[in-house]
Parts: structure tokens; sequence; C-alpha cells
């Protein structure tokens, strides 16, 4: 056989991706990695952490959906899940940890509380950790079921499934 | 930072910052300590990072609306807190509620200090490394969360009782399934038993480590297990019984030594005497009335209302102003899963409390922490943390 | 494989508890009133509260710890009160509760010290319990009731730049306040070292 030599790649394929095949493909791959293999980090604050410990364990069984890897080193997690109130004192707290975390990395609140504050209407509750941090994923309850908890990983897996790599999370930093 | 220890000699110490995000701080606590090697020489404790105002917005709202705030105090064993301030408010009335309704709270709160154990152990011997146990103690939570769901609806935080009786009845079938769960919660019991009770790891990790006197124990406050761990019997149920408790047959389980090892078997035979004092309290449950007969408290009857005008305007009353104490200041105290929690009630005679003030029984325990674990090593200081069960929840309210 | 080689925890019997060594209300009040002069409050129509000045606290805290009779050993709580919005209330504007109870009687007492508005400050107990640290601290931190002799009155429940006291009447429930950097707490550890005995060079 003669062999030919293999013409060198264009150098320029990087800038404007647009919707060609390779994208297209990178993206199901990485997504596919991405969502069958987040590590939560649990910043449990209150009740819903219970529950949140309840998803984790043999009945309900967050492992099913690759997911049962807590880490809580914000460097090693890539979704952060709070769970639990969160007052003013605790707010600076969360944003840091936000900002340690690497990219990618989403956001579930889980439960009334770091929603929107819960019934705690008062002078040391925050209302609703999206004054603090961006979030995906929000789960009504008080405490959510784990059912709950389960279905918003459900959704923050379709979430990523509709990103891109062309696209690279801007974080409010 | 550099330092002169108290011999003379010239020490380098590390600062240290453990929470208030921090897998073993079992919620938001922060412990700043300073260490010479691997030993804690000053400790300080920080709270307030679950502050959320119980004291302030109970002021806004009814006396049955504090309910569900008292739910989220200790939210492992929420009946505990509802019964706990049930029993103050109905202390102000001057009402005593029927026997039906007293075994049914006997019961729920011993399955509440069940399961409120079974976190705190399992919990503890996550931090020290034996993470099967965590899983061996959630799974009959979970069938313990099914009776939940079933008599009240929610799992969790279930605002069960009622000032003057309960929400409602225990549902057909109660019985048996609190017996069920009762040879479920034995099984893990022995199981996590046969694992650390001979376990090397375990008694080396928690035998002799933080051990606290009797003497400080009653000087810092402490309650409950962790109070009994250190010698000292004292239970509420048995010193100053309340629904009953002194026609039940339990015994009250006591430590020798003061330390974490004690503090982790007295709660682990505390399950026990609980699911004995279940068994009893299912054995004396009659059939008979719910809640209390007293027109300040229950809601009148569907018929009353429909066809007495006075049974009207009261059930209007009732759903609208919810009870009224006489006005004065009340203090009333339950043997909750943590030691005694206490509500202290000031009423102005109106229909939103003037002032409720909780007697949280973890902050004594954690207001200790700094000094118990000074001259420790920081390893010990977490086995002792899982030991002295702080809920954030109860602790900063 | 070491077998544990001392006692584990044991399930006592019952120790029969003589209900009847408690002391009565009646008898209880009887003592402190002999001693100091001390009267009942109105407001308490269920339990025995005991009213006190802020000049007898610190005695007779001691006597009810210290007494034969009494034994006083545990501080169960310390609970501040606003009494601006209580209605027909012509007195001191703040209380402070002290819970107190006893161990080997099982006998309960509650201490009410009125606190003025203008000079809201009471003697500290920390010395005599040592859990009143903390209730001193978060009584002050939600009320501002000044404890003279505290070591360490710092705020508890709340972030350190929190301007105000949440649990007095005059304090809006939503007023919010932010804050921007955590206590780094760095001076209370040093304070701690010294207690402890050593001596800082330099702190970092």
């Amino acid at each position: 056989m003669v062999f030919k030599p293999v013409p060198p790649l264009p150098v320029t394929a990087e800038v404007n991706l647009g919707d060609a095949y390779i994208t297209t493909t990178v993206d199901a791959v990485v997504n596919w990695g991405r969502r069958n293999s987040l590590w939560p980090f649990p910043f449990g604050t209150a009740c819903c952490a219970i529950e949140f410990m309840g998803m984790v364990s043999s009945h309900f069984d967050v492992s099913r959906f690759g997911a049962e890897l807590v880490r809580f080193s914000p460097r090693q997690a890539d979704l952060l899940i709070i769970a639990g109130t969160v007052t003013y004192k605790q707010a600076p707290v969360l944003r840091r940890i936000y900002e340690q975390m690497a990219d990618p990395k989403w956001v579930i609140s889980a439960g009334a509380c770091a929603t929107s504050g819960g019934f705690y209407d008062c002078y040391c509750t925050v209302p609703g950790i999206d004054e603090i941090i961006p979030v995906d994923i929000y789960i009504a309850g008080c405490p959510p079921r784990p059912e709950a908890f389960l279905e918003a990983i459900v959704q923050l897996q379709a979430k990523i499934d509709g990103e891109s790599v062309k696209e690279a999370k801007k974080v409010g930093v | 930072m550099k330092v002169l220890s108290p011999k003379g000699e010239q020490l380098e110490l590390l600062t240290v910052n453990m929470g208030p995000s921090h897998p073993a701080t079992h919620g938001t606590l922060r412990i700043l300590c300073a260490l010479d090697g691997e030993t804690v020489t000053a400790a300080m404790c920080e709270m307030g990072y679950l502050h959320r105002g119980f004291e302030k917005m109970v002021e806004q709202g009814t006396y049955t609306q504090v309910l569900p705030y008292t739910d989220r105090l200790n939210y492992c064993s929420a009946m505990m807190n509802n019964i706990g301030f049930c029993k103050a408010a109905e202390k102000m009335f001057g009402v005593t509620v029927p026997e039906r309704c007293v075994t049914i709270r006997v019961i729920l709160n011993e399955l509440s200090r069940i399961i409120d154990h079974l976190v705190c152990i399992g919990a503890n011997l996550v931090d020290l490394g034996a993470l099967t146990n965590f899983w061996y103690f959630f799974n009959p939570r979970e069938s313990v969360y099914k009776i939940w769901e079933k008599l009240c609806g929610a799992r969790l935080t279930n605002t069960v009782t009622r000032i003057g009786g309960m929400y409602r009845d225990v549902y057909p079938g109660f019985s048996d399934d609190v017996r069920k769960v009762l040879s479920e919660i034995e099984g893990a019991i022995k199981d996590v038993r046969g694992l650390i009770e001979h376990n090397k790891v375990f008694l080396d990790r928690t035998r002799d480590v933080c051990v606290v006197s009797k003497e400080d124990a009653i000087s810092w406050g402490w309650t409950g297990p962790t109070l009994r761990a250190s010698g000292v019997d004292h239970d509420l149920r048995k010193q100053d019984p309340y629904y009953g408790y002194e026609n039940y047959t339990f015994d009250t389980v006591i430590g020798t030594t003061g330390d974490t090892y004690d503090r982790i078997m007295v709660r682990m035979f505390e399950m026990l005497e609980s699911i004995s004092i279940t068994r009893q309290g299912l054995d004396r449950l009659k059939p008979g009335p719910l809640n209390a007969d007293d027109v300040r408290l229950s809601l009148p009857s569907h018929d009353a209302v429909y066809h007495d005008m006075e049974a009207l305007i009261n059930s209007f009353k009732l759903i609208y102003e919810g009870v009224r104490p006489p006005a004065g200041q009340c203090y009333d105290a339950t043997e909750a899963a943590n030691g005694e929690l206490g509500f202290l009630i000031i009423s102005d005679g109106g229909t939103n409390p003037y002032r409720i003030k909780v007697r949280p029984p973890c902050f004594t325990q954690f207001a200790a922490f700094g000094s118990m674990i000074e001259g420790t090593l920081i390893a010990d200081a977490f086995a002792t943390l899982g030991s002295i069960n702080i809920i954030a929840g109860e602790l900063d309210r | 494989m070491s077998t544990p080689s001392r006692a584990e925890p044991v399930a006592v019997a019952a120790t029969p508890v003589d209900l009847s060594v408690r002391l009565t209300a009646d008898a209880l009040l009887e003592i402190v009133a002999a001693r100091f002069g001390l009267v009942r409050d109105p407001a308490d129509r269920w339990d025995l509260t005991v009213r006190c000045s802020a000049d007898q606290l610190r005695d007779v805290v001691q006597f009810l710890r210290d007494d034969v009779r009494l034994r006083m050993d545990m501080l169960l709580d310390i609970a501040g009160v606003d009494y601006l919005s209580y209605p027909d209330h012509r007195e001191e504007r703040f209380a402070v509760v002290y819970l107190f109870k006893s161990l080997a009687f099982n006998h309960r007492l509650a201490l009410k010290v009125m606190v003025d508005e203008t000079d809201a400050q009471v003697p500290s107990i920390h010395d005599l319990f040592k859990i009143a640290d903390w209730h001193e601290r978060e009584t002050w931190d939600q009320f501002g009731i000044v404890f003279s002799g505290h070591p360490n009155l710092k705020r508890l429940l709340n972030h350190h730049e929190f301007v105000g006291h949440p649990l007095r009447k005059d304090y809006p429930v939503q007023k919010r306040q932010k804050l921007s950097v955590n206590d780094p707490m760095l001076d209370q550890l040093v304070l701690r070292l010294r207690q402890n005995g050593y001596t800082v060079l330099e702190s970092t």
C-alpha cells in the first residue's frame, strides 16, 4: 500500500463552530457524562437536609441517577444543593462556596426556605437564595419529599441535555 | 500564631476553622480552634447560622400557628416539640387532655425519640467512618415516616397535636404498623450493635474521649442522654412524670464515665427502653374521646355548628382568632430526645403569644463543647460533636 | 480485638422517686422571703416566680444554689422579656427571667428581675453557673440588656454587623440586615488562649 500523508486539520476550527455534526456529537457525549455523574455538594442547613439524607439512603437511592457521591469540598463537586434556610449570617459562606466551585456547576434550591425564605419572613432570613447565587432548579415543599428531590435531579439532567459546549457558561461572579 | 505555652515553650499554633459548612458539623456550626499539632489548645464555637427568628415569628400569629414553627425546632423528632408546646399551653388553660390523647401522645413521643436517636447515632458513626450503620438506621426511619404520613400527611414536620388534643385520631391499623416497625428497629439496633460494640476502632475512638464530670454537666445545664451518660440519674419522665409515665415500666439508662462511648451507648439503650414504652402504650390504647371537651379549645362538632348559634360563634372565633390563654407567665417542659425541652409562654390574654422562649436542650451541650474539646485531639473533637447531638434548628431557633 | 473491660452503660431499675421531698411552692417562697424579703410575681399563676432586684441577684442565686434545703443546682434558662406593648404594664420595660431547678429535690423556681430601659444592666452570674455565659449573651443580643461582669458579651444568634436588638417590640420583624463578611473571631480565640494560660506573641 502506498502511504498517503494525512492533510493537516484546519486551525480555525474553534472560533465559529455552529451546529456542525461534530459539535452536536461532542455535546451529546459531554452532556451524557455530566448528567449521569453529578456530584452533589449538600449545603444542608435545616430540616430539608434530613430529607436529602433520606434521598441518599437506600430506600430512595439517588445512586440510580449517578449522583450518590456527595463531596463536601466545593472543588470536587458540581451540583450545589441548598437544603434548608439560609440566614444572613450564612449568606457570605454560601456565596463563597458557590464561587469556589469550578465550572460546570449547577444549583438546586431545595425547599421553601431556600427558594423564598419559607414562612420565616423576618429579620434574619434571606428571602430566597437567588438573591445571592443563580439557581437552576427550585424544589417546593416544606420539606420536599425525597421523590421531589429526585424529580429535581431528573429535571436538571434534562436541562443539562439542552446545554452546548459552544456556549461557555457565563456565571455572574 | 506564635504563643508561649503555660509551660514556657514557644509553640506555633495552627488556626483551623471548621464550619459553618462542614460535613461533620451536622448543620451550621462553626468551631474555630488553635491546634498544637493535633491537639486542640483553644476552641471558640459560634452558632446562629440557622437563627430563623422563631421567637419573633410566633409573636406574629396565633397560638395554633406556633405549632408549625415548633416542628422545625428539633426537626429529627418534630412531634416531641409539638407535644412539648401543647403541654405548656394546656397548662395555662388548666385543661387535662383525655386518656386516649395522652396515650397516643406517649406513643408518638417515644417513637420520635427513637428516630431522633437513630439519626444521632447514625450520623455520629458516619463521622467515625462507619457508614454502613447510617443505612441500617435510616431504613427503619423510612418505615416510621410511612406511618407518620398515614397519620397526618407529613413525613418530617408533622404538626400533629393541637392545643387541647390532636389534629386527628390514629388510623385503623396504626397499632399493627407500629408494632411491625418496632421489630424492624430492634433488628437494626441489633445489626449496628453487632458492628460496633466489639470493634476496636470504635472503642478506641470513643472510650475516655472528652470525659465530662457530673459537676461540670450540671453546671453547664445539661439534661437528657448526655447528662445521664455523665452518671446523673435524672429523667423528667421519672422525676417529674407527666402523661402517665409513672405507670409505664421502663429503666433509666445511666453511663459510668461520661465519655463519648457512654453518650452513644446511652442513646442506644434508651431506644430499647422507648420500644418497650411504645409497646406498653399500644397495649393501653383504648377507644375514647380524643380532644379536651373545653369550649375555649376544641372546635364544636359539625352538627352543632349548623344547628346551634353559640356553637357557630364559638367555631368562628376559634378558627379566626385561635385560642386565648389567660394572661400570665407559664413554663412547662417535657423530656425531649436531647433533654429538657421547655417553653416559657407569656400571654397578655390576647390571641397572639406575647413572648415564647424555647429552652433548647442542645444549647447547653454546644455551649460546653468548646471547653470539652480543649486538650483533646482534633479527631476526638468530631467524635464528640456527633455524640452531643446538636440540631441547629433547636440550637439557633 | 479487645473486649470491653469496664462496665457498660447500665439500665438501672427505676430509683423510687420520693416526690414528698419536693418543697411546695409556698414553702419555697417562705424560705426566700425570710432570707431576702422577696415577693411572688403576680403574673405567674401556675409556677413559682419571685421578684428580685438586680442588686440582690447574685446573693439570691448563690443562696438558691448552695442552701441545703433548696439546692437549685441547675440553671435551665435565662429569658429576656420586653413589656413595651403589654397591656396595663406600669413597671420597668424589660425583665430577665431566670429558671432554676433542683436535681436532688425536683422543685423549680423562677426569678424575675425587672430592668429599666435607660439603665439596662444586670450583674452577670456566669461564674456561678457556667451555662449563664451563653444565655446572657443571647439575652443581650436579642434585647440589649447588659450583663455587667460578663467576659465576652458578644452577639450569639445574630451576625456581628447587626445593629439593634431584634426581639424588642419596637424592632420591625421584617427589617433585614445584610452581612458583608463573616466575623473572623480571631480576637475571641486569642482571648480564650489567654484564659487557658497561653501568652500570645504573634496572632495572625
